[in-house]
């Protein structure tokens, strides 16, 4: 992207900003960091300084305009509501044409070229989490026609950390009698790093992809545990058939009586996943299936729903910014200490990952939990 | 001195990744929340009074302009470095110092922002009074340096009125603390003079401020009208009455369309202005003083005056004063808050001016404001991007201020001078008035580092 199409699609949006600033304090990399390139305010004005050639992208800018997490914050805090986020990705694209962007993305991007995944390992290897279920027969998870397609994304298919949220979902959804089938080496990665990456061009082809095997297994509704995943589908894909969250899969399948849960007597903390929550709009499903466990307290954190703090592992920053990554995670995790809560649930691979991980590495005693891991220990 | 060496010595004192100088972060400390623009020659990310203190003591031997700034929140150019220089951005310096309870003082430093300070001390039945609309952002040093207002000002008093010393930095790099814990402190005010100053005097690195017990009851009332002069009127007569309430805030027709679009608070569309009143302190007495204020409003005609029910409602409606700046901006792309202070019984006389300047240059003006101080904040609202409407704009608020000032009011309720009211200081100060304040200005400031070209106009644009 040039600075005339940037000018084109950008400037009346950026042109709304006044710069009052009341994002800043909503804004997890600004708190980290304090300075004024990392505020949305800041990467407000850096575009419209770009676009009226009052600055020339630099690698100051591409460093400040890559370490935006994407999370959203800070439109949730703006009255006249800017679109911080596209604005930032639109100028990703625009610093990818000039070369100056995080030559760490050329190598995801040619993963996704040649092995339709992150982690350049063999598409195939996607089955993998399926090793650890031994209860249910290989062709009840893989099947040429189905209700429902369980679209598993990349981290929790080789992540072994995240991969006990596949294997939990399956088994849920086959003791609830769900007819689905998840797409083993013809799931292709959803194209969610490309457009974090400023690349959204590459998404086409695994786009087309992913839609045509929807066609091929006759599915008509697809579900998601990836809020990111879900996101691309729910706002570029837009197919013609039903996309659920795994949140709101399990909210439905608890309410119809086809899970039923039996008491745990604990205090937990629900984190909003950015992508499921304000970029998505799904906040209550994932507390309702919380309340539905018998004996379970839900304490809120101070910062929820649409103004929740995002876990540091949004925008590709972990990637490429891993300290900031780590200093927006430990923020994340003095928020949860305040509630008091025996454990967080989350409903999001990279949430689950990010605060775990860095919980371990500060020594802190807490227990993160997905969603679909709860639901399943506390199923009858 | 050389750039690369001034570069170097900044480094020394406060490391490298808190010295910035790429075009990108100059350009990035050049504005604040006003139309005003600028260029540091460098910004300081400073994590001690002592850090301050070395970057004054060089910018003082190199005669380099030194202009502080906390969340960079501020409505009349007071952090925009007109005249280059070292931008001293407070972001790593916000810690609060100490919580005296018994002695009721909070110390703090200038990077803490308004509401977490707030918030830290409700937890303790204490509150910190001031509450700029911009309070969840603003940070205390920028109060102290703005002197900020705020809803509750009414009742409460300005920041000034909370101060109860400071550790300042002095040009030459001296550190020193005025005031303190004491009700009452010997000698000159200084810290009096120094809190609305706009940093031109000297720059606080620690803030001793009063904080006193939370209000026993609240109630926090919608009053609704059918006319703008009904709803002004009604705001004199309930001072009249001898009742102080905590807030009487008014917003008109624009705004209210704007701020409900933005928050769905429950705002009426269709009435010419509300006022919203709160009434704080003792239980006792105060459905007496409710009644009173019902009875004033409905003697000016109110079409309805709505009690909130709960906290939520109440947190609702302020969400929506609190951030009516911010929504106007889903009408026009750029805003101008004018902000000046009459007499509050010439309230509807000038805000009826308000309204033909508006139609004068052709530009939708929205009035939200602090009413029972007589504070005014019209808000131009235009597209910065269109030089022709902008020029428009400067002058209908050059001449809204002037109104103020005819009517016997002043040219600042809480915004500060800064750089975008230089020319209307003449509308209040006399030419020996500013002589005055220049002299004070060089005792504290011989070679002219303090944040240059704020508050005072030079001689020749005073004369002109």
């Amino acid at each position: 992207m040039n600075i005339a199409q940037l000018m084109k699609l950008s400037y009346d949006e950026v042109a709304k900003c006044n710069k009052c600033g009341f994002c800043l304090p909503n804004c997890p990399v600004y708190l980290a960091e304090g300075k004024e390139s990392s505020a949305p305010r800041g990467r407000n004005a850096t575009t419209r300084a770009v676009i009226e050639g009052r600055l020339q992208w630099s690698p100051e800018i591409e460093k400040a305009i890559f370490s935006c997490l994407g999370c959203g914050a800070c439109t949730a805090a703006c009255f006249p509501k800017v679109q911080t986020k596209d604005l930032v990705f639109r100028d990703r694209e625009c610093l990818v044409t000039e070369g100056l962007y995080p030559k760490i993305a050329d190598r995801v991007a040619r993963f996704l070229e040649e092995q339709h995944n992150i982690s350049n390992d063999d598409n195939e290897e996607r089955s993998e989490w399926q090793e650890m279920i031994k209860d249910i027969p290989e062709e009840a998870l893989n099947k040429d026609r189905a209700e429902v397609i369980f679209f598993v994304g990349c981290v929790a298919s080789f992540f072994p950390m995240a991969q006990k949220i596949p294997v939990n979902m399956s088994k849920i959804m086959h003791r609830a009698g769900v007819d689905f089938t998840v797409l083993g080496g013809e799931e292709w990665c959803c194209g969610f790093p490309l457009i974090g990456a400023g690349m959204p061009d590459k998404v086409k082809a695994l786009m087309e992809h992913n839609l045509a095997k929807v066609k091929d297994v006759g599915a008509k509704a697809i579900v998601f545990t990836c809020p990111s995943c879900y996101h691309t589908w729910k706002h570029l894909y837009q197919p013609e058939v039903k996309l659920f969250h795994a949140s709101q899969m399990l909210n439905d399948l608890i309410r119809d009586g086809k899970v039923t849960l039996k008491e745990r007597k604990i205090k937990v903390t629900y984190h909003d996943p950015c992508d499921l929550g304000r970029n998505s709009g799904v906040f209550e499903e994932p507390r309702q299936v919380l309340k539905s466990i018998p004996g379970l307290t839900l304490v809120e954190l101070a910062s929820n729903r649409q103004l929740s703090t995002c876990c540091g592992g949004g925008g590709n920053v972990e990637m490429v910014n891993p300290e900031l990554s780590a200093k927006v995670a430990a923020m994340k995790l003095e928020q949860i200490a305040l509630t008091g809560a025996d454990m967080v649930v989350s409903s999001c691979q990279q949430c689950l990952r990010t605060i775990a991980t860095r919980a371990k590495r500060q020594k802190m005693d807490l227990v993160v939990k997905d969603l679909t891991e709860l639901v399943f220990e506390a199923m009858e | 001195m050389e750039r690369g060496e001034l570069l170097t010595s900044l480094k020394d004192i406060v490391g490298e990744e808190n010295v910035l100088s790429s075009e990108m972060d100059l350009a990035l400390y050049g504005y604040d929340a006003s139309l005003e623009r600028g260029k540091p020659d460098v910004v300081v990310l400073p994590g001690s009074t002592e850090d301050v203190s070395k970057v004054v003591k060089l910018a003082y031997r190199a005669k380099i302009p030194v202009i502080g700034r906390g969340s960079g929140t501020n409505l009349s150019g007071g952090t925009v470095p007109v005249k280059g220089g070292i931008v001293v951005h407070f972001s790593h310096m916000n810690r609060i110092i100490e919580i005296d309870i018994p002695n009721r003082t909070v110390t703090v430093e200038p990077g803490v922002i308004t509401l977490d300070l707030q918030n830290t001390i409700l937890k303790k039945g204490l509150q910190y009074a001031p509450d700029p609309a911009s309070q969840k952002v603003s940070t205390l040093g920028g109060n102290f340096g703005e002197n900020s207002g705020g809803p509750h000002c009414l009742k409460y008093g300005v920041t000034t009125n909370h101060v109860l010393g400071a550790e300042v930095v002095l040009f030459d790099g001296t550190v020193v603390w005025l005031g303190g814990k004491s009700p009452d402190q010997a000698s000159y005010d200084i810290t009096g003079l120094l809190v609305g100053s706009e940093g031109t005097l000297a720059i606080a690195t620690k803030i001793m401020l009063k904080i006193i017990p939370t209000p026993e009851a609240v109630k926090t009332m919608l009053a609704i009208y059918d006319s703008i002069e009904d709803a002004g009127n009604t705001v004199s007569a309930i001072i009249a009455e001898g009742i102080v309430p905590a807030t009487l805030e008014m917003m008109d027709n624009l705004v209210l369309k704007a701020v409900e679009d933005s928050v769905h608070a429950g705002y009426p569309m269709d009435a010419a202005a509300v006022l919203i009143i709160e009434l704080d302190g003792m239980a006792d007495g105060m459905e007496r003083q409710a009644g009173k204020i019902l009875e004033i409003c409905k003697r000016h005609r109110v079409r309805d005056v709505r009690l909130a029910k709960s906290d939520a409602e109440r947190a609702e409606l302020w969400a929506g004063r609190k951030g009516a700046f911010g929504a106007v901006a889903r009408l026009r792309p750029s805003y101008l808050v004018c902000d000046g202070t009459v007499p509050r019984t010439k309230l509807p006389e000038v805000l009826g001016k308000v309204i033909q300047i508006a139609k004068k240059y052709d530009l939708p003006i929205g009035n939200v404001f602090h009413a029972g101080d007589g504070n005014l904040h019209p808000l131009i609202l235009f597209d910065e991007r269109n030089k022709e409407e902008l020029a428009r704009v400067h002058k209908a608020a050059t001449e809204i201020l002037q109104i103020c000032a005819d009517v016997g009011g002043t040219i600042s309720g809480e915004h500060g001078i800064g750089t975008e009211k230089l020319k209307e200081m003449s509308f209040i100060f006399s030419e020996s008035d500013m002589h005055f304040m220049r002299d004070i200005k060089s005792a504290f400031d011989p070679v002219g580092i303090w944040n240059p070209g704020k508050v005072i106009p030079q001689r020749q644009a005073a004369n002109a």
